[in-house]
């Protein structure tokens, strides 16, 4: 491995692009990124199954470490300029919308649906679908509903955002929160379920 | 796309399993019974698994342990997992019984305990004699203070990814727990269980019946 590979920390993020030195290297080819948004490895991408023409919408000067982009069929997942997302998982269903500057610590789980029906029955026949012999094709479809992360947010350590929630502009969210519901503007929430502090 | 997968687990003349391509090469301890059309992601699931009973683990029909679940299991410890399970990430510690039923789903980072280590009620000496016996000790185990008690899921039985379910707990069929819960006392059936500290917060319809088990297991298997 020669030396500039060695101190290499980010590749910068292109559409379609093959990562040298990299595994497994290949970025997909239906996103769409501005300039200097950098991303450590193409394994970021391990769980994007997104298939609609634009799946990744990523702004200007972005900065993504080890974090996964988990997107299904048709997921859309959006990041605007400046924001830094360290460690974290975005798993999308539908559709996940993080503003501009905002910043996101590790082990934080943004979520758009609930993975499962809720049903018992629902779920019953999820858990015959998911199982190694079951038919995952015909799974019944689960309830979404689009996440909004604001401008100028900050997100603290493990915490969790699930579905239909949006944090306002300049809002505070504390290490370990889970959050069930909309937090204001410039407000500072921690617990499980969240409030404010 | 994803798919399913069966698995095979080949038995070697040692006892232990060995799943095929598997990157762990510790292999699948003999005091364990596989159902049918089983996923096993790695051997190294049965890592810190030390049980001495004459069946340590049973899973159950097409059930998964997925993206390395942990078991670990003492001397005295049995994990009974039922059919079309998921373990997805989840740690089970147990020293005495742990009960899994069917068609339950964990999801990562969930934590099913029958053992505390019990320090809340023992004495500092106490802590300090554990500490003394595991730096002395090859593998480096922890003596146990507490009594294990035992822990059950009933069927149908969803716990969301971070939660907790400690020692004595039993969860009803149908339940959810929400993610990041700590469950520290029984769950009634259909009950929607989130927060810490935990609170129930309604009842399902309990639909679930054996014809929409049958008509489930008509619509969703690979035929």
């Amino acid at each position: 491995m020669s030396n500039e590979q060695q101190q290499r920390l980010f590749y910068e993020l292109k559409p379609g692009i093959d990562l040298p030195g990299d595994s497994p290297g290949k970025i997909p080819s239906n996103i769409e990124v501005g300039e200097n948004t950098v991303i450590d490895s193409s394994a970021c991408f391990n769980n994007y199954f997104s298939t609609l023409p634009v799946g990744l919408r990523a702004g200007s000067n972005i900065t993504l470490w080890r974090t996964s982009l988990a997107a299904e069929e048709n997921a859309l997942i959006e990041i605007g300029d400046y924001t830094y997302i360290s460690n974290a998982s975005l798993v999308c269903s539908e559709r996940i919308t993080i503003g501009s500057r905002v910043l996101i610590a590790g082990g934080v789980t943004i979520a758009d649906s609930d993975f499962h029906p809720i049903a018992p029955a629902a779920r019953l026949a999820d858990t015959i679908a998911l199982s190694p012999v079951g038919n995952r094709q015909h799974r019944l479809s689960v309830s979404t509903k689009p996440v909004v992360i604001e401008d100028d947010v900050w997100i603290g350590y493990n915490a969790t955002i699930l579905k239909g929630v949006r944090v306002g502009t300049g809002a505070i969210v504390a290490p370990g929160a889970l959050l069930i519901k909309d937090v204001p503007p410039g407000t500072e929430v921690a617990g499980n379920p969240a409030r404010i502090v | 796309m994803r798919k399913n997968f069966v698995q095979t687990v080949k038995k070697a003349k040692d006892g232990r399993g060995y799943i095929e391509y598997d990157w762990h090469a510790g292999g699948i301890p003999s005091n364990i019974v596989l159902g049918e059309n089983v996923y096993i992601d790695s051997s190294y699931s049965f890592e810190p698994f030390h049980s001495e009973r004459e069946t340590g683990f049973y899973l159950g029909d097409a059930s998964g342990l997925y993206s390395a679940s942990t078991l670990m299991v003492g001397a005295n410890g049995t994990v009974k997992v039922g059919s079309y399970t998921i373990l997805n990430g989840t740690v089970v510690v147990c020293n005495d019984d742990v009960t899994i039923g069917n068609h339950c789903m964990l999801a990562w980072g969930s934590v099913v305990t029958d053992t505390w280590a019990g320090f809340q009620s023992a004495p500092i000496e106490k802590r300090r004699e554990v500490l003394r016996f595991a730096a002395t000790d090859a593998r480096r185990r922890l003596l146990q203070v507490d009594t294990p008690r035992p822990v059950v899921l009933e069927d149908n039985v969803w716990v969301g990814f971070d939660a907790v379910i400690l020692p004595g707990v039993t969860l009803g069929r149908g339940c959810v727990v929400g993610s990041k819960t700590i469950v520290s006392e029984d769950v009634p059936p259909y009950a929607i269980m989130v927060g810490n500290p935990s609170r129930l917060v309604r009842y399902l319809d309990a639909d679930d019946t054996e014809e929409a088990r049958k008509k489930a297991f008509q619509e969703y298997l690979q035929h």
